[in-house]
Protein backbone atom coordinates (compact mmCIF):
# COMPACT_ATOMS: atom_id res chain seq x y z
CA UNK A 1 0.00 0.00 0.00
CA UNK A 2 1.14 3.30 -0.57
CA UNK A 3 1.26 4.15 3.10
CA UNK A 4 2.99 6.62 5.38
CA UNK A 5 5.39 3.97 6.56
CA UNK A 6 7.24 3.68 3.17
CA UNK A 7 9.60 6.64 4.40
CA UNK A 8 13.33 5.62 2.29
CA UNK A 9 14.10 9.30 0.66
CA UNK A 10 11.90 11.97 2.39
CA UNK A 11 13.53 14.74 3.28
CA UNK A 12 12.69 16.85 6.64
CA UNK A 13 12.29 14.52 9.50
CA UNK A 14 15.77 15.92 10.50
CA UNK A 15 19.30 14.60 12.00
CA UNK A 16 19.48 11.17 13.53
CA UNK A 17 18.66 10.60 17.19
CA UNK A 18 21.79 9.18 18.16
CA UNK A 19 22.34 7.79 21.81
CA UNK A 20 25.18 6.20 22.93
CA UNK A 21 26.27 1.98 22.41
CA UNK A 22 24.70 1.23 26.26
CA UNK A 23 21.25 2.88 25.71
CA UNK A 24 18.46 0.97 27.14
CA UNK A 25 16.37 -1.24 25.03
CA UNK A 26 12.99 -0.27 26.35
CA UNK A 27 12.60 3.44 27.39
CA UNK A 28 9.32 3.05 29.40
CA UNK A 29 8.53 -0.23 31.65
CA UNK A 30 5.59 -0.49 29.08
CA UNK A 31 7.67 -1.19 26.05
CA UNK A 32 9.08 -4.13 27.26
CA UNK A 33 5.50 -5.54 28.39
CA UNK A 34 4.77 -4.95 24.63
CA UNK A 35 7.22 -6.55 23.43
CA UNK A 36 6.87 -9.51 25.38
CA UNK A 37 3.47 -9.54 24.86
CA UNK A 38 4.02 -9.83 21.10
CA UNK A 39 5.41 -12.75 21.03
CA UNK A 40 1.97 -14.63 21.79
CA UNK A 41 0.23 -13.02 19.15
CA UNK A 42 3.00 -13.05 16.64
CA UNK A 43 2.80 -16.98 17.54
CA UNK A 44 -0.54 -17.24 15.61
CA UNK A 45 0.13 -15.34 12.57
CA UNK A 46 2.62 -13.69 10.07
CA UNK A 47 5.18 -11.15 10.53
CA UNK A 48 3.55 -9.64 7.48
CA UNK A 49 0.34 -9.62 9.05
CA UNK A 50 1.94 -7.85 11.96
CA UNK A 51 3.35 -4.91 9.38
CA UNK A 52 -0.08 -4.39 8.01
CA UNK A 53 -1.90 -3.81 10.91
CA UNK A 54 0.82 -1.14 11.94
CA UNK A 55 0.20 0.06 8.41
CA UNK A 56 -3.43 0.45 9.07
CA UNK A 57 -2.69 3.16 11.36
CA UNK A 58 -4.50 6.80 10.24
CA UNK A 59 -1.09 8.54 9.01
CA UNK A 60 -0.86 11.28 11.24
CA UNK A 61 -1.26 8.78 14.00
CA UNK A 62 1.57 7.15 12.98
CA UNK A 63 3.79 9.81 13.13
CA UNK A 64 2.87 11.31 16.64
CA UNK A 65 3.37 7.65 17.88
CA UNK A 66 6.51 6.30 19.08
CA UNK A 67 7.71 3.29 18.16
CA UNK A 68 6.92 0.65 20.73
CA UNK A 69 3.17 2.32 20.49
CA UNK A 70 2.50 1.50 16.61
CA UNK A 71 3.56 -2.03 18.33
CA UNK A 72 1.18 -1.79 20.95
CA UNK A 73 -1.71 -0.78 18.02
CA UNK A 74 -0.94 -4.25 16.03
CA UNK A 75 -1.00 -6.37 18.71
CA UNK A 76 -4.11 -5.17 20.21
CA UNK A 77 -5.69 -6.16 17.03
CA UNK A 78 -4.11 -9.20 16.71
CA UNK A 79 -5.18 -10.17 19.85
CA UNK A 80 -8.73 -9.25 19.27
CA UNK A 81 -8.91 -11.24 15.57
CA UNK A 82 -6.84 -14.38 17.76
CA UNK A 83 -10.06 -14.19 19.92
CA UNK A 84 -7.26 -13.89 23.05
CA UNK A 85 -9.15 -11.04 24.57
CA UNK A 86 -12.45 -13.07 25.10
CA UNK A 87 -11.21 -16.82 26.25
CA UNK A 88 -9.43 -19.56 24.39
CA UNK A 89 -7.52 -19.26 21.39
CA UNK A 90 -9.52 -19.04 17.84
CA UNK A 91 -6.84 -19.78 15.27
CA UNK A 92 -4.13 -22.51 15.46
CA UNK A 93 -0.38 -21.62 15.84
CA UNK A 94 1.04 -20.50 11.81
CA UNK A 95 4.10 -22.78 11.24
CA UNK A 96 7.23 -20.58 10.23
CA UNK A 97 8.89 -21.10 6.36
CA UNK A 98 12.58 -22.60 6.88
CA UNK A 99 15.56 -20.29 6.73
CA UNK A 100 17.44 -22.46 4.30
CA UNK A 101 18.78 -21.23 1.28
CA UNK A 102 16.76 -22.46 -2.03
CA UNK A 103 18.06 -24.47 -4.42
CA UNK A 104 15.75 -23.58 -7.38
CA UNK A 105 16.87 -21.17 -10.34
CA UNK A 106 14.49 -18.80 -11.09
CA UNK A 107 13.40 -15.95 -14.19
CA UNK A 108 16.42 -14.00 -13.39
CA UNK A 109 20.01 -14.54 -13.70
CA UNK A 110 22.74 -12.41 -11.88
CA UNK A 111 23.82 -9.65 -13.44
CA UNK A 112 20.78 -9.70 -16.04
CA UNK A 113 18.66 -5.98 -15.96
CA UNK A 114 15.37 -5.97 -14.04
CA UNK A 115 12.81 -3.30 -13.67
CA UNK A 116 10.77 -3.18 -11.00
CA UNK A 117 6.99 -3.60 -11.16
CA UNK A 118 4.51 -0.76 -10.84
CA UNK A 119 2.06 -2.94 -8.93
CA UNK A 120 0.33 -1.88 -6.20
CA UNK A 121 -2.51 -2.60 -4.10
CA UNK A 122 -4.15 -1.19 -1.01
CA UNK A 123 -2.84 -4.30 0.58
CA UNK A 124 0.46 -4.88 2.34
CA UNK A 125 3.39 -4.48 -0.11
CA UNK A 126 7.25 -4.99 0.45
CA UNK A 127 8.11 -2.68 -2.84
CA UNK A 128 9.24 0.75 -1.37
CA UNK A 129 7.64 3.73 -3.12
CA UNK A 130 11.26 5.03 -4.38
CA UNK A 131 11.88 1.87 -6.30
CA UNK A 132 8.91 1.29 -7.91
CA UNK A 133 9.29 1.56 -11.72
CA UNK A 134 13.48 1.79 -11.52
CA UNK A 135 15.67 -0.23 -13.61
CA UNK A 136 18.46 -2.50 -11.96
CA UNK A 137 21.02 -5.77 -11.72
CA UNK A 138 20.12 -8.74 -10.18
CA UNK A 139 22.96 -8.93 -7.77
CA UNK A 140 22.22 -12.78 -6.56
CA UNK A 141 19.25 -15.25 -5.19
CA UNK A 142 18.60 -13.88 -1.70
CA UNK A 143 16.42 -16.56 -0.09
CA UNK A 144 13.04 -17.78 -0.73
CA UNK A 145 10.13 -16.88 1.41
CA UNK A 146 6.22 -16.40 1.67
CA UNK A 147 4.63 -13.90 -0.70
CA UNK A 148 3.85 -10.96 2.01
CA UNK A 149 0.88 -9.63 0.84
CA UNK A 150 -0.96 -12.85 0.74
CA UNK A 151 0.80 -13.63 4.44
CA UNK A 152 -0.37 -10.54 5.66
CA UNK A 153 -4.37 -10.75 4.05
CA UNK A 154 -4.06 -15.13 5.44
CA UNK A 155 -1.99 -14.85 8.60
CA UNK A 156 -0.38 -17.86 7.28
CA UNK A 157 2.44 -18.57 5.17
CA UNK A 158 2.05 -20.05 2.01
CA UNK A 159 4.82 -22.09 -0.78
CA UNK A 160 8.15 -19.56 -0.35
CA UNK A 161 8.96 -17.93 -3.36
CA UNK A 162 12.44 -16.70 -4.53
CA UNK A 163 13.53 -13.24 -3.37
CA UNK A 164 16.43 -11.31 -5.14
CA UNK A 165 18.93 -8.77 -4.05
CA UNK A 166 18.99 -6.13 -6.85
CA UNK A 167 21.58 -3.53 -6.76
CA UNK A 168 20.32 0.33 -8.24
CA UNK A 169 22.72 3.26 -8.85
CA UNK A 170 21.47 6.16 -6.27
CA UNK A 171 21.97 8.54 -9.27
CA UNK A 172 18.77 7.08 -10.68
CA UNK A 173 16.88 7.42 -7.59
CA UNK A 174 17.66 10.47 -6.87
CA UNK A 175 19.56 12.36 -9.30
CA UNK A 176 22.93 13.76 -9.67
CA UNK A 177 25.30 13.53 -6.96
CA UNK A 178 24.17 10.42 -5.06
CA UNK A 179 27.05 8.72 -5.38
CA UNK A 180 25.98 5.74 -3.86
CA UNK A 181 24.84 2.24 -4.74
CA UNK A 182 21.33 0.60 -3.19
CA UNK A 183 20.69 -2.41 -2.88
CA UNK A 184 16.59 -4.48 -1.98
CA UNK A 185 15.51 -7.86 -1.58
CA UNK A 186 12.62 -8.17 -3.94
CA UNK A 187 10.47 -10.69 -4.92
CA UNK A 188 10.27 -12.48 -8.26
CA UNK A 189 6.88 -11.38 -8.89
CA UNK A 190 7.73 -7.94 -8.61
CA UNK A 191 10.06 -7.69 -11.30
CA UNK A 192 9.77 -7.49 -14.61
CA UNK A 193 12.27 -7.59 -18.08
CA UNK A 194 12.96 -3.68 -18.51
CA UNK B 1 -8.75 2.60 23.87
CA UNK B 2 -6.99 4.78 21.63
CA UNK B 3 -7.45 8.01 24.08
CA UNK B 4 -5.97 6.17 26.78
CA UNK B 5 -2.10 6.24 27.21
CA UNK B 6 0.13 3.47 25.57
CA UNK B 7 1.03 2.17 28.93
CA UNK B 8 -2.31 2.07 30.57
CA UNK B 9 -3.39 0.36 27.07
CA UNK B 10 -0.64 -2.21 27.46
CA UNK B 11 -1.68 -2.58 31.12
CA UNK B 12 -5.78 -3.41 30.06
CA UNK B 13 -3.93 -5.62 27.31
CA UNK B 14 -1.75 -7.69 29.55
CA UNK B 15 -4.80 -7.66 32.03
CA UNK B 16 -7.01 -9.60 29.28
CA UNK B 17 -4.17 -11.97 28.13
CA UNK B 18 -3.32 -12.85 32.19
CA UNK B 19 -7.10 -13.22 32.72
CA UNK B 20 -7.89 -15.75 30.17
CA UNK B 21 -4.55 -17.59 30.04
CA UNK B 22 -2.69 -16.43 27.72
CA UNK B 23 0.20 -14.79 29.15
CA UNK B 24 1.91 -15.20 32.65
CA UNK B 25 3.33 -11.97 34.11
CA UNK B 26 6.29 -14.06 35.56
CA UNK B 27 6.76 -15.24 31.64
CA UNK B 28 7.04 -11.59 30.62
CA UNK B 29 9.11 -10.29 33.85
CA UNK B 30 11.68 -12.54 32.28
CA UNK B 31 11.56 -12.38 28.58
CA UNK B 32 12.27 -8.20 29.23
CA UNK B 33 14.97 -8.97 31.75
CA UNK B 34 16.93 -11.39 29.34
CA UNK B 35 16.10 -9.07 26.51
CA UNK B 36 17.52 -5.88 28.83
CA UNK B 37 20.50 -8.04 29.74
CA UNK B 38 21.36 -10.66 27.34
CA UNK B 39 22.86 -13.93 28.41
CA UNK B 40 26.49 -14.43 26.61
CA UNK B 41 24.90 -17.41 24.35
CA UNK B 42 21.83 -14.90 23.88
CA UNK B 43 21.83 -12.74 21.09
CA UNK B 44 23.32 -9.00 21.64
CA UNK B 45 26.09 -7.15 20.69
CA UNK B 46 28.40 -9.14 22.50
CA UNK B 47 27.42 -12.45 20.63
CA UNK B 48 28.07 -10.52 17.40
CA UNK B 49 31.10 -8.62 18.10
CA UNK B 50 32.51 -12.82 19.01
CA UNK B 51 31.91 -13.96 15.50
CA UNK B 52 33.29 -10.97 14.23
CA UNK B 53 36.35 -11.46 15.90
CA UNK B 54 36.40 -15.39 15.32
CA UNK B 55 36.07 -14.06 11.20
CA UNK B 56 38.99 -11.57 11.75
CA UNK B 57 41.18 -14.51 13.34
CA UNK B 58 40.28 -17.67 11.39
CA UNK B 59 39.57 -17.70 7.70
CA UNK B 60 38.01 -20.61 7.46
CA UNK B 61 35.45 -19.63 9.45
CA UNK B 62 34.88 -16.15 7.64
CA UNK B 63 34.74 -17.82 4.64
CA UNK B 64 32.10 -20.77 5.86
CA UNK B 65 30.48 -17.58 7.38
CA UNK B 66 30.10 -15.98 3.78
CA UNK B 67 29.27 -18.97 2.08
CA UNK B 68 26.61 -20.42 4.76
CA UNK B 69 26.04 -17.76 6.82
CA UNK B 70 22.16 -19.15 8.07
CA UNK B 71 23.83 -22.63 8.90
CA UNK B 72 27.36 -20.61 10.59
CA UNK B 73 25.42 -18.73 12.62
CA UNK B 74 22.83 -21.03 13.81
CA UNK B 75 25.88 -23.01 15.36
CA UNK B 76 26.19 -19.81 17.93
CA UNK B 77 22.11 -18.83 18.36
CA UNK B 78 19.16 -20.21 16.01
CA UNK B 79 18.84 -17.84 13.18
CA UNK B 80 14.70 -18.38 11.69
CA UNK B 81 15.36 -15.73 9.11
CA UNK B 82 17.62 -16.04 5.91
CA UNK B 83 20.66 -14.09 7.08
CA UNK B 84 23.62 -12.28 5.14
CA UNK B 85 27.13 -11.21 5.84
CA UNK B 86 28.26 -8.46 4.14
CA UNK B 87 32.36 -7.88 3.81
CA UNK B 88 33.63 -4.06 3.70
CA UNK B 89 37.07 -3.72 1.93
CA UNK B 90 38.86 -1.24 1.94
CA UNK B 91 36.95 0.35 -1.24
CA UNK B 92 33.41 -1.18 -0.14
CA UNK B 93 31.31 0.04 2.87
CA UNK B 94 27.85 -1.46 3.73
CA UNK B 95 25.20 -0.44 5.83
CA UNK B 96 21.89 -1.70 6.98
CA UNK B 97 18.30 0.08 7.23
CA UNK B 98 14.73 -0.89 7.23
CA UNK B 99 12.93 2.01 5.25
CA UNK B 100 9.48 0.49 5.84
CA UNK B 101 9.58 -0.78 9.47
CA UNK B 102 12.55 -2.40 11.41
CA UNK B 103 14.33 -5.57 9.90
CA UNK B 104 17.44 -6.03 11.89
CA UNK B 105 19.39 -8.70 12.70
CA UNK B 106 18.01 -9.52 15.89
CA UNK B 107 18.33 -12.99 15.68
CA UNK B 108 22.31 -12.47 16.39
CA UNK B 109 22.31 -8.85 17.76
CA UNK B 110 19.31 -8.91 19.75
CA UNK B 111 16.96 -5.53 19.83
CA UNK B 112 17.76 -2.84 17.73
CA UNK B 113 19.27 0.76 19.09
CA UNK B 114 15.95 3.13 18.93
CA UNK B 115 18.10 4.92 16.41
CA UNK B 116 17.88 2.28 13.59
CA UNK B 117 14.14 2.32 14.04
CA UNK B 118 13.37 6.40 13.66
CA UNK B 119 12.12 8.12 10.90
CA UNK B 120 15.11 10.30 10.48
CA UNK B 121 17.26 7.37 9.85
CA UNK B 122 14.85 4.99 7.55
CA UNK B 123 14.39 8.36 5.45
CA UNK B 124 17.45 9.64 4.84
CA UNK B 125 20.08 7.05 5.02
CA UNK B 126 19.26 5.73 1.25
CA UNK B 127 19.42 8.64 -0.17
CA UNK B 128 22.39 10.29 1.84
CA UNK B 129 24.07 8.14 3.59
CA UNK B 130 27.68 10.17 3.47
CA UNK B 131 25.96 12.77 5.57
CA UNK B 132 24.46 10.08 7.98
CA UNK B 133 27.16 8.30 8.98
CA UNK B 134 28.98 11.64 9.40
CA UNK B 135 26.40 12.11 11.81
CA UNK B 136 27.97 9.10 13.64
CA UNK B 137 31.33 10.64 13.11
CA UNK B 138 31.90 8.12 10.22
CA UNK B 139 33.84 9.85 7.61
CA UNK B 140 34.28 7.74 5.03
CA UNK B 141 36.72 8.74 1.97
CA UNK B 142 35.63 9.55 -1.29
CA UNK B 143 36.62 6.81 -3.42
CA UNK B 144 35.14 4.25 -0.85
CA UNK B 145 31.62 3.15 -2.52
CA UNK B 146 28.95 3.25 0.21
CA UNK B 147 26.26 -0.06 -0.16
CA UNK B 148 23.25 0.97 1.50
CA UNK B 149 20.66 -2.30 2.00
CA UNK B 150 17.63 -1.64 2.36
CA UNK B 151 15.52 -4.78 4.31
CA UNK B 152 12.71 -4.94 1.89
CA UNK B 153 12.75 -8.64 2.33
CA UNK B 154 12.92 -12.07 5.19
CA UNK B 155 16.91 -11.64 4.20
CA UNK B 156 18.32 -10.04 7.43
CA UNK B 157 22.53 -8.94 6.93
CA UNK B 158 24.98 -8.76 9.61
CA UNK B 159 28.67 -5.93 7.97
CA UNK B 160 31.54 -7.25 8.62
CA UNK B 161 33.61 -4.57 8.95
CA UNK B 162 37.29 -4.07 8.21
CA UNK B 163 39.62 -5.57 10.98
CA UNK B 164 41.74 -2.14 12.44
CA UNK B 165 45.28 -2.11 11.27
CA UNK B 166 47.54 -2.89 14.52
CA UNK B 167 46.31 -6.07 15.70
CA UNK B 168 48.67 -8.31 14.71
CA UNK B 169 48.55 -11.52 17.14
CA UNK B 170 45.71 -10.30 18.94
CA UNK B 171 43.59 -13.19 20.32
CA UNK B 172 39.51 -13.28 19.95
CA UNK B 173 39.00 -11.98 23.19
CA UNK B 174 41.05 -9.05 22.53
CA UNK B 175 39.50 -7.88 18.71
CA UNK B 176 36.15 -8.68 20.44
CA UNK B 177 36.51 -5.74 22.54
CA UNK B 178 36.97 -3.15 19.31
CA UNK B 179 33.68 -4.36 17.55
CA UNK B 180 30.71 -1.73 18.22
CA UNK B 181 27.39 -2.55 17.61
CA UNK B 182 27.37 0.33 15.18
CA UNK B 183 29.94 -1.28 13.12
CA UNK B 184 27.88 -4.43 12.43
CA UNK B 185 25.05 -2.21 11.05
CA UNK B 186 27.66 -0.03 8.88
CA UNK B 187 27.28 3.25 10.93
CA UNK B 188 30.49 3.15 12.12
CA UNK B 189 33.99 1.17 12.26
CA UNK B 190 35.17 -0.88 15.02
CA UNK B 191 37.20 1.26 17.97
CA UNK B 192 40.54 1.61 16.97
CA UNK B 193 43.03 -0.70 19.10
CA UNK B 194 45.03 2.21 21.31
CA UNK B 195 42.10 2.30 23.50
CA UNK B 196 41.18 -1.29 23.92
CA UNK B 197 44.65 -2.52 23.84
CA UNK B 198 45.65 -1.40 27.44
CA UNK B 199 41.91 -3.10 28.64
CA UNK B 200 42.51 -6.17 26.43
Amino acid sequence: MDGVHDLGGMHGFGSIPVEADDEPIFHQPWEGRVWAISATTMRRTTIDRFRWHIEQMPPAAYLISSYYARWLWAVERLAAEQGLLDGPASVPVAPRPPSSTPRWNGRFRPGQPVRVANRVTAGHCRVPRYLRRQVGRVERVACAWPNPGESAARGTYGEPELVYTVVFAAEDLFGPGADHVLSADLSERDLEAP
Amino acid sequence: MSELTPGRRAELLEQRLVEHGHVHPDDLDAAVAAAESPAGDQPSTALGARVVARAWAEPDFRDRLVAQPVETLSEYVPQPVPIAVLVDTPTLHHVIVCTLCSCYPSALLGNPPAWYKSFEYRSLVVREPRAVLAEFGTELDPGVEIRVHDSTAEQRYLVLPLRPGGTDGWSQEQLARLVTRNSMIGTGRPLPPAGAAASG
